[in-house]
């Protein structure tokens, strides 16, 4: 399949170096504030978030901190919101240098996720300084998020390269997935706490958490900001059952490497 | 979406060898029909068993060999297929049929200035371009100052490129293409654009290039630089070589073809 050390010469480097850095770069092009935003957005976000959520609707009362958990969840929500879409389309917004020079195309896809995985490590440090101003203190289990981000990412990874080659003869795949990603929004427990759905039916919880994106936020949720969080791990009774979201996931990403690999040859004639 | 085939592009490196072969290459191009673009479209289309899409041929059965240090030139009339031909040697395009072996490093210029953005400043887009190119950071940085010096826009650096006129555009990527060292250099019409003293600094470079005996394979409406430049010329019709050989006999066959 893909040889390790073309993913990594030097060329192909400097190139998703050069291409995220011009991303980054013209995502804030022409603001006052310039980079400031990819800061301030989730600051706003927060202080709308618990003004809802604390002070007007009161749904996450059992939870502890829950103004920050709600935070986290939105936070890793956009990210793969953000990733996906700009995902999709990246090999279509930068079809001028495929149709006129040769380099691997996954490098474009990467790149265009690349400003995701930057924005989110930036709401990932408001979420922790949100954390400690709530009095949690930091520990180890920190550290267990790092897998669970990963997770995220390679899902990310994985529906960009496979809907990303299906979009660039059928445009219609973003338009698409942009309603897809409005449904799946209520699927996943971002504002609403999986106790709720728990407790009207387990088997709902069971299935909601059966999803990776779900699995990937609860376990963020556990490890950063309250071990009293509901993971996928720790509710469905057969562990074997808990691997499912992480399968899903290795699948996903290697399908979708594997179908991108054999549609790329022809990307320059079609974008 | 059924299964293309595919022909074959291998890489080697042999100083032996001639630069690049070509083996019967074919070409064609999937053209949408008019009803057949989004999905409702194909999906109808899937069922009532129509393909949705006109085959085009674009290339039909090339052999031609270049030599290292050979200075080719490729002409032909519009939609003769020379510039598919040139992108199949680039790889942006897969072939379909054949073979086609580059020997050594390739670089190609299908136009100046790839991936120039009007809302980056000029610095930011030099090290884009380069990076396009192939070329480090740290050769980045060496070649820098000898880039806006060669160009003429030392002053311009850090405007964006939106504030630059087209001719200044053309001269900055210019600039940063002449740089580029590969064993092949493939070049498709990116001289025909900027006034007489620019031209100038085109023919020194092509000048130059011709003295180091650097292999260049070059697309051109121009006879006069076919004449000039190439040691050997091919005339693409059709996508078949009708022509190919002495530079001279072969500006004479396209201009009689110009003009029947």
């Amino acid at each position: 399949m893909i040889k390790i050390p073309h993913i990594l010469n030097r060329r192909n480097r400097v190139l998703l170096k050069e291409l995220t850095k011009t991303d980054f770069k013209l995502r804030y092009q022409g603001s006052v504030l310039g980079y400031l935003w990819a800061l301030l957005r989730p600051l706003l976000m927060f202080a709308i978030l618990y003004v809802v959520f604390t002070k007007l609707l009161r749904i996450g009362g059992d939870i502890p901190h829950y103004p920050v958990y709600l935070l986290c969840g939105t936070s890793l929500w956009s990210f793969f919101s953000e990733c996906t879409s700009q995902g999709i389309q990246a090999i279509v917004n930068r079809g001028d240098l495929i149709r006129k020079i040769d380099f691997p195309k996954y490098i474009v896809v990467v790149s265009a996720t690349f400003t995701a995985v930057i924005n989110m490590l930036i709401n990932l440090v408001v979420v922790i300084i949100f954390a400690l101003l709530n009095g949690i203190t930091p520990s180890f289990s920190w550290l267990l998020i790092i897998p669970a981000l990963l997770e995220l990412y390679f899902l990310s990874l994985g529906i960009s390269f496979l809907l990303g080659s299906i979009n660039v003869k059928y445009r219609d795949v973003t338009s698409i997935w942009d309603v897809f990603m409005q449904a799946l929004f209520y699927a996943v427990p971002i504002i609403y706490p999986i106790s709720m759905v728990a407790a009207t039916s387990e088997i709902a919880a069971k299935i909601i958490l059966l999803n990776p994106i779900a699995q990937a936020i609860q376990d963020v949720r556990f490890n950063l900001i309250t071990n009293e969080t509901i993971t996928t791990w720790n509710y469905l009774d057969n562990i074997l059952y808990a691997f499912i979201p992480v399968i899903i996931t290795v699948v996903l990403l290697a399908a979708g490497s594997f179908f991108f690999r054999k549609k790329s040859k022809f990307f320059a004639e079609e974008v | 979406m059924s299964k293309r085939p595919t022909g074959t592009r291998i890489k080697i490196n042999d100083p032996n060898a001639p630069a690049i072969s070509v083996k019967n290459l074919h070409k064609s191009f999937r053209l949408p029909t008019e009803q057949a673009f989004g999905l409702k479209q194909t999906i109808f289309n899937r069922l009532r068993g129509i393909k949705g899409y006109k085959e085009q041929k674009v290339l039909k059965g090339l052999d031609f060999e270049i030599n290292q240090g050979d200075f080719i030139g490729i002409v032909g009339r519009n939609g003769s297929g020379k510039s598919t031909l040139l992108k199949i040697l680039a790889g942006i395009y897969s072939p379909e049929k054949g073979t086609i072996t580059v020997n050594g490093s390739l670089v190609p210029f299908i136009e100046l200035g790839v991936g120039f953005n009007p809302e980056l400043t000029g610095r930011e887009n030099v090290y884009l371009n380069g990076a396009l190119l192939g070329f480090s950071n740290e050769e980045m940085n060496k070649m820098y100052d000898d880039i806006w010096e060669f160009a003429e826009l030392k002053d311009f650096q850090d405007q964006k490129l939106k504030n630059y006129s087209s001719g200044m555009q053309v001269r900055l990527a210019f600039s940063i293409a002449i740089r580029a060292r590969g064993d092949i250099l493939l070049l498709d019409e990116v001289l025909a654009v900027g006034d007489a003293a620019f031209q100038q600094k085109c023919e020194d470079y092509f000048s130059s290039l011709k003295n180091n005996k650097q292999t260049v394979i070059l697309v051109t409406h121009s006879m006069d630089n076919v004449e000039k430049f190439c040691n050997r010329a091919i005339l693409i019709e059709n996508g078949e070589i009708v022509e190919s050989g002495e530079p001279h006999k072969v500006a004479k066959a396209y201009l009689k073809m110009l003009n029947q």
